[in-house]
C-alpha cells in the first residue's frame, strides 16, 4: 500500500468534495454550492421537469381526516375535492407549497424583515430595517391574535400552515425547489404567522402609501392656495365609483374641529415607502338587461408588480359547503378574487389615506418618555435582531410610541433631518380579512356578500358582486377612520391628545350601491363618492382616466358578450393622449422643426390614440409625457425637500388652461419659460431620446435577440421593453421579456414591469357558471416546468382561457389526478 | 479490457450510489473501482466514468426537458450551455478522478490483482 500517494489522494478527494459541496461568496458574487447543484441526480437538472410531467398518483398524508382527491387540469390548475373544511385547506396548503413553496417562504421573509438570513449585504440588511420600522411584525401579530381567537379562521390557517409543512417535510435536497439550491439555504416550517406576514405584504403593496411629508412641505413653499391648485383632493372628474348623490341616509358622525398644527420645518427625506401611480385595478360588473345571455358578466383585472413565480395561484376549493374557483394568494388560504356556484366578486384598490406621521418630542435623550398632553408618556424600546448569511447578527433598537413605531431616528436615514416621526398605519391593527375570504368562498347571494364584506378592514378594496340571481353590486370596504376636513394631509403633532384616529365609520355607512339604473357598476381606483357622500376623503391620488374609458365603453354597450369583455381588458385606447395631444401640437412651432421632429408631428397628428404595441406615434408621445413632467415639475426635484409632483390629470388642465402658470419656468434657466417653451423643448428631447434609442446598437441587439428581427421604427411594444423579471431582480435569465401595448392610465395599464396581474371574466349564468382567466406567468413556480410561464402567450395577446370548474372529480379537462390518503 | 472493465463498473456503481446517497457518493464509487481493480491509470478511469455518467445524465435530462432551464441556468453563471455540460463533467470526473486514485493506492501488490 502506497501510504503517502493514498494520503495526498484521499486528501485532495475530500478536499475538492467539501469545496463543491459548499456556496462561497468570493468578491461579494454567491457561487452555489457546485458539486451539489451541478450533479445530475440530484441538482438543479432534477429541477427539469419533462414536458408530460404528472404530479404523482398516490401521496401519504399524515393528520388528514379523509382521503383528498387533487385533479389538476392541462394547464396544471388544482381541483381540489375534500370531505370537510380541515382537509380542504390541509391539501390547499400542500398543492400551493408543491408550486409554490419559494416564493411563498420569500414573501414572508421580506415581510418579517428576515432577507438578510439569505442575501446578507449592506442593502438587504436596510430593506429588512425598513419592514421592521414600517410595523410590519407588529402588524402581522395582531393579525394573528385575531386567528387565534376565531374557530373558523384558526381552523383554516392551521390545516393550511399542517398542508405546507406536509411538504416541506417531504423534501430532500433533489426536489428541493430551484432557487433554495441556487442560493444554497433551506426552506424552514410554516407557521399561521407566516399567514399574516404575508397579508401584511399584500397591504403593504397595496395601501401605506401617503404624501403628508410632502404635502406639509408644499404648504410652507408654496401656500394653501397653490397646494389645492396643484393637489386638489378631488379633482372632479369622471363618475364617482357610487353615485347616490342625495340618497345617503344614515345619521353620519360628526368629527370634532380642532385647528391643524402643522409643524414649522421643511422636512427632507428618501421616502420608503413611495406611492407608485402606475399601480392600479379594474373592475366592473355588467347586468343581465345589458349582456348577450341575460345573465350578469363579472370582470377584474388587479394591476400590480409583475413577477416570476406569479403573484397569483389559481385553484378550486370543493368540500361540503364550499366549490369556489379563482385566483389564491400563495401563504394564505381561500380564494381572494373569483367565483362559486352562485356569486362572483373581485377587487381593486380603495383609494384612501391610511397612514399618518406623527411628530414626536422626547423629554431627554434617553428617549425614554416623549411629550403627550400635559404630560409625558412612555415609549416601548424592541431591539430586532437581524441573523445575517455568513453568521453574524446586526441588532436595532426601535421605539415605538402609542402612535406606532418611530420609522426615522438617528440610527435609521439619518442623513435627512426628518427624524422621530412615529408611523400610524391602519395595517398595524387586528383585522380579520380571512373571515371575508371564508365567507365569500360560500356567499350564496349578495346578503352574503355583504356580511363576508363586513370582516374585512385592509388594506381597503372596492369589491365588485355580481350573483346567478341577477344582481350586480359595488361596495367600497375597509376600516376608515372618521377624518376632520384635511387631516391626513399634512403631518401631525404627536403630543397632541386630539391628533389620531379617535373612530371610525361604521362599515354599513362604506359607500355602495347594488343594482343601479345604469345597469353596471365599475371602479379604478378612482374618487369613490358623489360629492353628497357625507365624510371628508383625501389619499395620495385618484385615478382619471381609466375609469372613463371603461364607463363610456359599458354605458355605450349592449349585448354585451365574454369575448367583448377580453376586448375591454385589453383595451389600449390612451384617453390621457387623446385629451393632451391636440393641446400640446398647438403649442409647437413646426417652423423650428428638425426632419425628425417633423416625422414625430406627422405621426402624432394621425395619431388614433391607441397605444398598439405597433404603433409608433405612441412612441413619441410617451417620450414625450415622460421628458416633460421632470421639466415642468422641476420645482419639485430638489434634494433637501421632500416634494410630491401633481397628477397627470392636473398637470395637463394646467397646461392648457393656465399656460403662464409660475410653475412652467424652468428653474436652471435665466429666460422665463411658459407651457409652451416647455412642452416645444420637452417634444425636442422626447424626439431625440427615441432617437438614441433606435441608435443604441447595444440596446436594440438584445432586444432584437428577444423579439426576433431587427426594429425599423421605435413600435411601442418595443420601445417600452416591458419584462415579467424573476422575484430576484439580479436573476435576468429566469425573467421573460414580453411585446405588448398598452401603458398606466390606460384600460391595459401594463407599463413596463407592471400590469394586469390576473385577468378574470365570469359569465353568472343559470345553467353554470363560467369563469374565463389567465395571468402573466404560470401555475408553477419552478423555472424548469414547462407550467412556469404556460399562461403567459395568451395574456399578451389580451386573450383569456375558459377555466374547467368542476363539480366532480375526472370530469372532461383533466390532465393527472392525485390522491392524498391518510396515514 | 480491464481499464473498460473498471471504468465500467465505476459508472454502473456510481449510478446505482446516487439513487440513495448525496452526490459525493460518485468518490466511493470511484474509490471502491479503483482499489477492486488499480490500472497504471486509476484517475483516467475514475475522471472518465464520471464523466460519461453526468454527461449522459444530464443531456437525457436536457433532451426531454419541458423547459429551457439548462439555458438560463448558463445564462446565470454567464456563460453557454455547452460550457455548462463541461463544468459538470470537471467537476464530477475530478472528484471521480481523485478518488479513484485513492482507492488504488490502497492495494498493496497491483499484480496480485490478476486472479480477476
Amino acid at each position: 500500500m502506497n501510504v503517502t500517494k493514498f494520503a495526498i489522494c484521499a486528501v485532495i478527494t475530500v478536499g475538492l468534495i467539501v469545496f463543491l459541496n459548499n456556496g462561497w461568496n468570493i468578491k461579494g458574487t454567491p457561487i452555489p454550492p457546485l458539486g451539489k447543484f451541478l450533479d445530475p441526480y440530484h441538482g438543479f437538472w432534477q429541477n427539469i421537469e419533462k414536458t408530460d410531467y404528472k404530479p404523482g398518483k398516490q401521496i401519504n398524508f399524515e393528520g388528514l381526516q379523509e382521503p383528498v382527491t387533487i385533479v389538476f387540469d392541462t394547464l396544471m390548475i388544482p381541483h381540489i375535492f375534500a370531505k370537510n373544511d380541515a382537509d380542504l385547506y390541509k391539501a390547499q396548503g400542500y398543492v400551493t407549497a408543491m408550486h409554490r413553496l419559494w416564493q411563498m417562504e420569500l414573501q414572508t421573509h421580506a415581510a418579517a424583515g428576515r432577507l438578510t438570513e439569505i442575501m446578507g449585504n449592506e442593502v438587504i440588511l436596510n430593506i429588512d430595517r425598513a419592514n421592521r420600522r414600517l410595523g410590519m411584525g407588529y402588524g402581522a401579530k395582531h393579525v394573528l391574535d385575531y386567528m387565534q381567537e376565531n374557530d373558523t379562521v384558526r381552523t383554516m390557517i392551521e390545516s393550511y400552515t399542517n398542508g405546507i409543512n406536509a411538504y416541506i417535510n417531504s423534501l430532500n435536497y433533489e426536489h428541493l425547489p430551484f432557487e433554495y439550491k441556487l442560493l444554497d439555504y433551506q426552506p424552514e416550517q410554516w407557521t399561521p404567522l407566516k399567514c399574516a406576514q404575508l397579508l401584511m405584504n399584500m397591504a403593504k403593496t397595496l395601501n401605506i402609501f401617503d404624501k403628508d411629508i410632502e404635502m406639509t412641505n408644499a404648504l410652507r413653499m408654496f401656500g394653501k392656495a397653490n397646494v389645492d391648485l396643484l393637489y386638489p383632493d378631488d379633482e372632479k372628474v369622471g363618475d364617482p365609483i357610487v353615485d347616490n348623490t342625495g340618497k345617503w341616509n344614515f345619521p353620519p358622525l360628526q368629527p370634532d374641529t380642532i385647528p391643524l398644527a402643522v409643524p414649522e420645518e421643511l422636512i427632507s427625506m428618501n421616502r420608503l415607502t413611495e406611492r407608485d401611480p402606475t399601480v392600479g385595478s379594474n373592475n366592473w360588473a355588467v347586468s343581465g338587461t345589458k349582456t348577450a345571455t341575460g345573465s350578469p358578466i363579472l370582470c377584474n383585472d388587479p394591476h400590480l408588480g409583475l413577477s416570476l413565480p406569479s403573484l397569483w395561484y389559481v385553484v378550486q376549493l370543493n368540500a361540503p359547503g364550499v366549490n369556489a374557483m379563482g385566483a389564491s394568494l400563495p401563504g394564505a388560504p381561500g380564494i381572494i378574487i373569483g367565483y362559486n356556484d352562485s356569486i362572483a366578486w373581485g377587487m381593486t384598490n380603495a383609494q384612501r389615506d391610511l397612514v399618518d406621521w406623527f411628530k414626536i418630542t422626547y423629554k431627554d435623550t434617553l428617549r425614554n418618555e416623549y411629550k403627550f398632553g400635559d404630560g409625558w408618556a412612555k415609549t416601548e424600546k424592541v431591539v430586532e435582531e437581524f441573523k445575517m448569511k455568513g453568521g453574524s447578527t446586526f441588532y436595532d433598537t426601535v421605539i415605538y410610541t402609542r402612535w406606532g413605531p418611530v420609522t426615522y431616528d438617528d440610527r435609521f436615514h439619518a442623513e435627512n433631518n426628518h427624524r422621530d416621526y412615529a408611523f400610524r398605519w391602519i395595517a398595524h391593527d387586528k383585522s380579520e380579512e380571512i373571515m371575508t375570504f371564508y365567507k365569500l368562498n360560500r356567499a350564496k347571494n349578495h346578503a352574503g356578500y355583504m356580511k363576508a364584506l363586513n370582516h374585512f378592514s385592509s388594506p381597503a378594496q372596492n369589491f365588485v358582486f355580481a350573483s346567478v340571481s341577477g344582481d350586480i353590486a359595488i361596495r367600497i370596504q375597509g376600516k376608515f377612520p372618521l377624518r376632520r376636513p384635511n387631516e391626513g394631509r399634512f403631518v401631525l403633532d404627536g403630543s397632541n391628545p386630539h391628533h389620531g384616529w379617535r373612530t371610525f365609520i361604521p362599515a354599513y355607512q362604506n359607500a355602495s350601491q347594488k343594482n343601479p339604473e345604469r345597469g353596471f357598476v365599475s371602479s379604478a381606483n378612482q374618487y369613490p363618492t358623489d360629492n353628497t357622500y357625507p365624510y371628508y376623503i383625501t389619499a395620495t391620488s385618484f385615478e382619471a382616466y381609466r375609469n372613463r374609458r371603461i364607463n363610456e365603453i359599458l354605458t355605450k354597450k349592449n349585448g354585451v358578450t365574454v369575448d367583448d369583455m377580453m376586448t375591454l381588458q385589453s383595451d389600449n385606447y390612451n384617453l390621457k393622449a387623446a385629451e393632451s395631444v391636440p393641446v400640446f401640437l398647438s403649442y409647437l412651432d413646426s417652423t423650428r422643426f428638425t426632419p425628425d421632429e417633423r416625422i414625430a408631428f406627422d405621426k402624432l397628428r394621425k395619431w388614433d390614440f391607441f397605444n398598439d404595441k405597433d404603433s409608433e406615434a405612441a412612441s413619441y408621445y410617451e417620450a414625450w409625457w415622460d421628458a416633460l413632467v421632470p421639466m415642468i415639475w422641476d420645482e419639485m426635484e430638489s434634494e433637501t425637500v421632500t416634494l410630491d409632483i401633481p397628477t397627470a390629470y392636473t398637470t395637463i388642465k394646467l397646461i392648457r388652461e393656465q399656460p403662464d402658470l409660475v410653475f412652467f419656468d424652468r428653474v436652471k434657466t435665466e429666460s422665463k419659460e411658459t407651457a409652451r417653451e416647455v412642452v416645444q423643448q420637452s417634444f425636442s428631447n422626447g424626439v431625440a431620446n427615441i432617437k438614441q434609442w433606435m441608435e443604441n446598437t447595444e440596446a436594440r441587439q438584445r432586444e432584437e435577440g428577444l423579439y426576433g428581427g431587427p426594429a425599423t421604427g421605435p413600435a411601442w411594444g418595443r420601445f417600452k421593453g416591458s419584462y415579467i423579471g424573476h422575484l430576484i431582480p439580479t436573476l435576468r435569465p429566469l425573467s421573460i421579456p414580453v411585446n405588448t401595448g398598452g401603458n398606466h392610465d390606460i384600460v391595459n395599464a401594463h407599463s413596463r414591469t407592471k400590469g394586469p396581474s390576473w385577468r378574470m371574466i365570469v359569465s353568472l349564468e343559470k345553467s353554470g357558471v363560467k369563469g374565463f382567466g389567465t395571468y402573466p406567468g404560470g401555475q408553477s413556480g419552478n423555472p424548469g416546468s414547462p407550467h412556469y410561464s404556460k399562461l403567459l402567450d395568451r395574456w399578451v395577446e389580451g386573450k383569456t382561457f375558459p377555466l374547467t370548474f368542476m363539480k366532480e372529480p375526472g370530469e372532461p379537462g383533466t390532465y393527472s389526478t392525485t390522491t392524498l390518503n391518510p396515514e | 479490457m480491464r481499464f473498460i472493465i473498471q471504468v465500467l463498473v465505476i459508472t454502473i456503481l456510481a449510478s446505482i450510489m446516487e439513487l440513495f446517497l448525496p452526490w459525493w457518493s460518485i468518490a466511493l464509487a470511484a474509490a471502491v473501482g479503483g482499489y477492486l481493480f488499480s490500472t497504471g491509470a486509476n484517475f483516467l478511469a475514475g475522471f472518465l466514468s464520471i464523466v460519461i455518467l453526468w454527461v449522459i445524465t444530464s443531456i437525457t435530462i436536457d433532451l426531454t426537458a419541458g423547459a429551457a432551464l439548462t439555458e438560463k441556468v448558463a445564462a446565470i453563471f454567464s456563460t453557454t450551455k455547452p460550457v455548462l455540460f463541461v463544468i459538470t463533467a470537471l467537476i464530477g470526473g475530478l472528484v471521480g478522478g481523485f478518488a479513484a486514485m485513492a482507492g488504488g493506492a490502497l492495494r498493496k501488490d497491483r499484480r496480485r490483482m490478476k486472479y480477476y
